[in-house]
């Protein structure tokens, strides 16, 4: 059901947003956790700073793993983009829930398809016709406080290193095989 | 060919690729400077060396299109295994956390390792014969693809794709064995055709692997886990056409050379004579820097088409791979046209037809590559890639149907500089443009194009004295200046004492076609005019 709310209308701009939320997690900066155990919890909250009143239109709160800057270097791929319809910064879901001002918490565990890189947590709400209207996150507004590390699984299995140890030497030994008993047969037709 | 009980002079390896003489049919069984020899029980007419002379593309008659099909498959395969990676670097990237140099540096190692395997493998052919050349490679690479499954950093990755890449070289293998299974007036559709549909593994394996890899996902596999799995499929094919290779095919019509005996000998011409001559016509090196442009972006698109889709325009990783896919299929038309209407204007306009047809094509695709790289919308992305791909591939059909006129003694070493080339413009046009992270694979795409365009002018240089070439007419002096005199000239005094350049001469008088409707193609003593028509 949330996910009618992925695509927004003509790309709301980054830099319009207001951050509203206060976001914390659990991690703190530099830790390494490791992709498919590690844990995040995460907690956010209305910043009590902005006048009542600012959250009348919030109706959805979507939590996002975001690329730090030094993960996106020579990585075109994970590039940020004032436009939100443009930008890579955010490729992975955390959780999403409806919006309450308080006592908001979630324990993420660590997919397995996360790569390796530094990251900070970001928060997107939206309103009731799925626009983005706010955010909050877990650094600083230039990205350098508060980062923390994934390390990625390998993807490599013992099972399979092996299989391809077999293939590759019934690959060549069939080769050797093949030509020795074709030489054998070569000089006994000779004969 | 087939001389020698197998065993081929300096160059012959690479005879079967343009071997585009007169007739462009796919039988020559009516041709009566052809007999056809009775006594030997073959399922298609053959001639004197028992080589076909018909070519049944659907037939899988023994020996000779059993061979064809053998061929073209495992060169299909050693295209599938080379380009595999490809379609699936959006996961690759993110499980070896690669740059987006280490991503170019990958696919530039991909086209490299082949400039010398195929040089090898030429030789290979000649010591070993082309059944072995093709089914050792092939086994003997199968493994590198099975260790792609076990790469764990960006120096591995390259590495492994550098040594999947030398699996491309059964490109010599698959022309050599053509032409010990075919008769040479028909050997240029049929090494078009093998060239052509072998080239299509690179689109093919575009739609495969991310299909594979999304089934092996369905199945439960962690997308980092799933694409090493994945790979374990080229190298299956590998093994598997190894094996049938060796099992079904033969070296020569009559049997495999191990059990046949050598058949006299044949005057061997001397390797840094042809190197020498190919080497010195400037013509060669317009021709190496020309297929740099046609094939050399073909292989370049091939490694970053897929990838460019999936980011540019947020598509799935099997929809990015399907419209990558239809670039590389193309070739199944596309590469056999360029050579087609290449014929047909030769025979209206000659050689000077000839070259226009190369350069239009070519002009074409690299205008379609900057329309390409300057769109923003998905249905004119697809529809310039599409043009792209019909006009860079039928420009390299049509660059092989001119190179068999730009020397006759150094055939071979032409082709194989010319196919090097190729792979060197890939090598080249990956580096330039799609390592640097400082632009985007757009504009890397629209820098590609300009450069074919600018690249492909060089055709107009091209001016053989008794065709012409772009903008000149031939030479006024046709009686010096003739087919004889620009053959002859590859061979010294003391050679043509000797007679060596008997050969030469012959191909000469044929080639008199390439003066276009004029002239009729009839023998003609040195000193008379030729009849007008």
């Amino acid at each position: 059901v949330f996910s009618c709310f992925e695509i927004t209308a003509y790309g709301a701009l980054f830099s319009s947003l207001h951050q509203t939320l206060i976001l914390n997690s659990s991690t703190s900066q530099g830790q390494v956790l490791q992709a498919g155990e590690g844990q995040v919890t995460i907690t956010w909250s209305l910043n009590k700073n902005y006048p009542t009143g600012t959250d009348s239109n919030y109706k959805i709160v979507k939590v996002k793993l975001c690329y730090a800057p030094m993960s996106q270097l020579d990585r075109g791929w994970r590039k940020s983009n004032d436009n939100l319809n443009k930008d890579k910064t955010c490729q992975f879901n955390v959780v999403t829930k409806p919006y309450k001002p308080l006592n908001n918490n979630f324990t993420w565990t660590i997919e397995k398809d996360v790569p390796s890189a530094s990251y900070f947590i970001r928060a997107y709400v939206y309103d009731y016709v799925g626009e983005v209207v706010a955010f909050g996150q877990t650094t600083d507004s230039h990205k350098k406080t508060n980062l923390f590390q994934i390390t990625a699984i390998t993807g490599r299995h013992v099972a399979i290193n092996v299989c391809a140890a077999c293939f590759s030497a019934f690959s060549v030994i069939s080769l050797i095989g093949f030509y020795l008993v074709e030489k054998r047969k070569g000089k006994s037709l000779r004969r | 060919m087939a001389e020698n009980g197998g065993v081929g002079s300096p160059g012959s390896s690479m005879h079967g690729i343009t071997g585009k003489e007169q007739t462009f049919t796919f039988t020559v069984t009516s041709d009566p400077k052809i007999p056809t020899d009775t006594t030997a029980k073959f399922a298609l007419p053959i001639d004197s060396e028992h080589k076909s002379k018909v070519f049944k593309i659907f037939s899988f008659a023994k020996p000779h299109m059993t061979t064809f099909h053998l061929s073209w498959t495992s060169f299909f395969t050693c295209f599938i295994s080379t380009f595999a990676a490809a379609p699936l670097v959006p996961i690759i990237r993110d499980n070896l956390n690669l740059t987006k140099s280490d991503i170019g540096n990958a696919g530039i190692a991909s086209v490299s390792g082949s400039i010398f395997s195929r040089l090898v493998m030429g030789a290979v052919c000649d010591l070993l014969g082309p059944r072995y050349g093709c089914a050792f490679l092939m086994m003997l690479t199968a493994p590198t693809v099975f260790c792609m499954s076990f790469v764990s950093s960006a120096g591995g990755y390259v590495a492994v794709r550098f040594m999947i890449g030398f699996s491309l070289a059964t490109f010599v293998s698959c022309q050599y064995w053509m032409s010990t299974m075919f008769n040479s007036k028909i050997i240029g559709v049929v090494n078009g055709t093998t060239a052509g549909w072998g080239n299509m593994g690179g689109g093919v394996t575009q739609l495969l692997m991310p299909s594979l890899y999304e089934l092996i996902r369905r199945a439960g596999a962690t997308p980092f886990t799933a694409w090493r799995i994945t790979f374990f499929v080229p190298g299956w094919l590998h093994v598997i056409m190894g094996l049938l290779v060796l099992g079904l095919g033969q070296d020569l019509p009559d049997g495999n050379r191990g059990a046949l005996q050598k058949k006299g000998d044949v005057a061997k011409d001397k390797f840094s004579k042809i190197l020498w001559y190919a080497v010195t016509n400037y013509r060669t090196w317009i021709f190496v820097l020309l297929y740099g442009m046609s094939l050399g972006v073909e292989l370049t698109t091939d490694n970053v088409i897929a990838e460019y889709f999936f980011d540019r325009f947020n598509l799935k990783l099997r929809t990015a791979g399907t419209i990558a896919a239809t670039f590389g299929m193309a070739n199944i038309f596309a590469r056999p046209l360029g050579g087609l209407t290449s014929d047909i204007l030769a025979k209206r306009f000659g050689m000077r037809g000839r070259l226009w047809n190369l350069w239009i094509l070519q002009t074409f695709g690299g205008i379609f590559c900057i329309v390409l790289g300057k769109s923003e919308k998905l249905e004119i992305s697809i529809l310039s890639m599409i043009f792209f791909s019909i006009g860079a591939q039928a420009a390299a059909g049509a660059t092989f149907g001119i190179i068999p006129f730009i020397t006759r003694r150094s055939l071979g070493v032409i082709s194989g500089l010319t196919g090097a080339g190729g792979n060197f413009g890939s090598g080249l046009t990956q580096l330039l443009f799609f390592t640097n992270a400082s632009y985007s694979t757009s504009t890397g795409l629209l820098y590609m194009g300009v450069m074919i365009v600018v690249c492909t002018l060089p055709v107009m240089l091209v001016h053989f004295p008794q065709w012409g070439s772009m903008f000149l007419p031939p030479s006024k002096n046709v009686d010096k200046f003739n087919e004889e005199y620009y053959y002859g000239s590859e061979w010294n005094d003391e050679e043509k004492l000797k007679g060596l350049h008997e050969g030469s001469l012959k191909f000469a008088e044929n080639s008199r076609s390439e003066r276009g409707r004029q002239v009729v193609s009839v023998t003609t003593p040195p000193d008379a005019t030729p009849p007008v028509v």
